[in-house]
């Protein structure tokens, strides 16, 4: 400090008040992120390597809570549940999502595309709480009405909720109904700006159309592509009320998610260190995924 | 020419097609909807009646009459329901505006270093930070209190990164002279960047009223009892109460619940699209 080289500039009066504003303006932001963010992330962690009890007081367990939640065939078909939910949650939210920005991103009257946003996104913006409580009853299996509609057609009535081989299904299938529009919305928008001199000069050629797609249209919105498929991935692994509601996690375990098991195990076993600990699992996964995100579309996007 | 002719007539043809096709699609999207509000019309008796109709028979109000009256107290929930969504729109206006004009306008040593670490917060999901809010309000006495929901979102990280989005997107000419002038910051930041933020503030109001009406999972382990829940919790509950046979009532009560944003919605469409598009794509 005393004999340091150079002398570092002295702020300016204006510099010194600009940045007392800086903070004075982040204050509040920062203060409740480190409170109800920051902290709580950090004695989650801190719990996770812990048996916690509000009654018995607590100890430190290394990584017991963890050899738990990987040792134990429940919770590993649990985590397998969720994984594969959020593999067809994912790919079919996001890939539909684009097929319907692919239709609709041509001309047509403006009342037909907001008739459109409207029908799509509508789902979007309602609770799932709400949209699964009108689904379990489309989905009953006697006095249901997808199953009205397949025996009119001759077709045998599915056991929608109550069969374990399709119970997943159609919980992917109201997933995909409440969150596709959301994806198709951000593609509309990144379909806006892929150049049109690019797409005519290729179909002057008589590059076909599909061609043109993968060619041009899909490497240029591929950092949305990428994007949605991260966003989509972060909610899926959370799934939750959807699943409560319509199945409440069965028949079985067949549809039950880490979510509800850290619910039911933090919330009614008392299981506090080990809901924590499958808690973290969770958003290591999310960590993961976004990171592989960022060296992913760092390798392929901006060329 | 006639060629050229024949392939545009084609293509319009196929377009058409497309819609026609995507228009199909969108009807059976809005089913569940229509479903839902013909049934909230409809008496129990009729309820279950297949062929479904998706048509509201007529607009008698009985069941939403029922909902009221019944034991559940509805318009308590609702209120609570408002009350969170209301605290937490504001609450998340005020301090993600303050924040995003420091990150976007002001230079201050550690902002960016600060920034980041507000961005990681996109990534913790609820589920993680959960245990410990719920054993501290235990202690404090929050639990059971809609406030405490309000409490945990008062800020958010998606909400700061739009904003901030959005005023590196707008010119700072008019801000810099205001400074010349010698204006303070903060009345730069109300007289001058406010109003320009207008689009970005609805965007972001309706987003976070809308997500915060929705709320499920932190409030149903938050707000367990009857008269501090919140809606979408309650809906649950109310089909049980009243479900066993009485779909009609829960349907009523589900048309309340979803009103609000369906409302948003329909005449604020623009800029929901809008806030998510700019949240998306320029990330």
């Amino acid at each position: 400090m005393t004999a340091a080289p150079f002398r570092k500039r002295r702020p300016s009066d204006l510099e010194r008040a600009q940045a007392r504003a800086g903070y004075l303006f982040v204050l509040p932001t920062s203060v409740l992120y480190l409170t109800f963010v920051l902290a709580p992330v950090t004695l989650t962690i801190i719990l996770s390597f812990s048996f916690y009890d509000p009654m018995l007081g607590s100890r430190w367990v290394g990584l017991e809570n963890y050899t738990r939640f990987f040792s134990d065939p429940r919770s590993l078909q649990i985590f397998w549940n969720t994984l594969r939910f959020t593999f067809f949650a994912v790919t079919f939210n996001v890939s539909v999502g684009l097929l319907l920005a692919v239709a609709l991103n041509r001309a047509m009257p403006a009342w037909l595309l907001y008739f459109f946003r409207l029908a799509f996104f509508l789902p979007v913006m309602i609770a799932i709480a709400f949209a699964a409580i009108v689904w379990s009853y489309f989905l009953a299996n006697d006095l249901g009405v997808a199953n009205y509609y397949l025996r009119l057609f001759g077709l045998p009535g599915v056991p929608w909720l109550t069969d374990s081989s399709v119970a997943m299904t159609s919980i992917i299938i109201v997933d995909v109904w409440k969150n596709t529009g959301f994806f198709m919305i951000i593609f509309i928008a990144a379909l806006q700006g892929v150049p049109k001199s690019l797409m005519e000069a290729a179909a002057m050629d008589g590059t076909p159309a599909w061609r043109r797609f993968f060619r041009i249209t899909l490497p240029y919105i591929s950092p949305v592509v990428f994007f949605a498929i991260v966003y989509a991935s972060i909610g899926a692994l959370q799934v939750y009320e959807s699943i409560v509601i319509l199945t409440q996690g069965g028949p079985g375990d067949a549809t039950r998610s880490l979510s509800i098991l850290i619910v039911e195990q933090g919330f009614g076993s008392f299981q506090i260190g080990y809901a924590a600990a499958i808690s973290v699992v969770m958003t290591l996964i999310i960590l993961a995924i976004t990171a592989l995100q960022q060296i992913l579309s760092r390798k392929w996007v901006h060329q | 020419m006639s060629g050229a002719f024949q392939t545009q007539a084609a293509r319009r043809g196929i377009d058409w097609a497309i819609i026609l096709v995507v228009g199909i699609l969108a009807i059976g999207m809005l089913l569940p909807f229509l479903w839902l509000f013909s049934m909230s019309f409809r008496p129990v008796s009729q309820a279950y009646q297949l062929p479904p109709s998706f048509l509201p028979p007529s607009l008698d109000p009985a069941n939403y009459k029922a909902v009221l009256a019944s034991r559940v107290p509805f318009l308590r929930i609702y209120a609570n329901s408002l009350l969170i969504a209301c605290l937490v729109t504001v609450g998340q206006l005020v301090t993600c505006t303050l924040a995003a004009f420091a990150f976007s306008r002001l230079r201050f040593r550690g902002r960016d270093t600060l920034f980041f670490i507000l961005l990681i917060g996109l990534m913790f999901p609820a589920q993680v930070t959960i245990l410990p809010i719920y054993l501290g309000y235990a202690r404090v006495g929050l639990t059971n209190q809609p406030v405490g929901l309000a409490l945990m979102y008062l800020t958010s990280s998606f909400g700061v990164f739009l904003m901030r989005q959005f005023m590196l997107s707008q010119p700072k000419a008019l801000e810099e002279a205001a400074l010349m002038d010698g204006a303070g910051y903060f009345k730069i930041f109300r007289r001058i960047s406010l109003p320009q933020l207008r689009p970005a503030l609805s965007a972001l109001g309706i987003i976070t009223f809308t997500q915060t009406w929705n709320y499920y999972f932190q409030a149903r382990i938050l707000l367990g009892r009857e008269e501090s829940m919140t809606l979408p919790v309650a809906m649950d509950v109310l089909r049980g109460y009243l479900g066993s046979g009485n779909l009609s009532l829960v349907m009523a009560a589900m048309s309340m619940s979803v009103l609000p944003v369906v409302l948003l919605f329909l005449f604020a469409q623009k800029f929901v699209i809008e806030g998510i598009t700019m949240s998306g794509i320029k990330n």
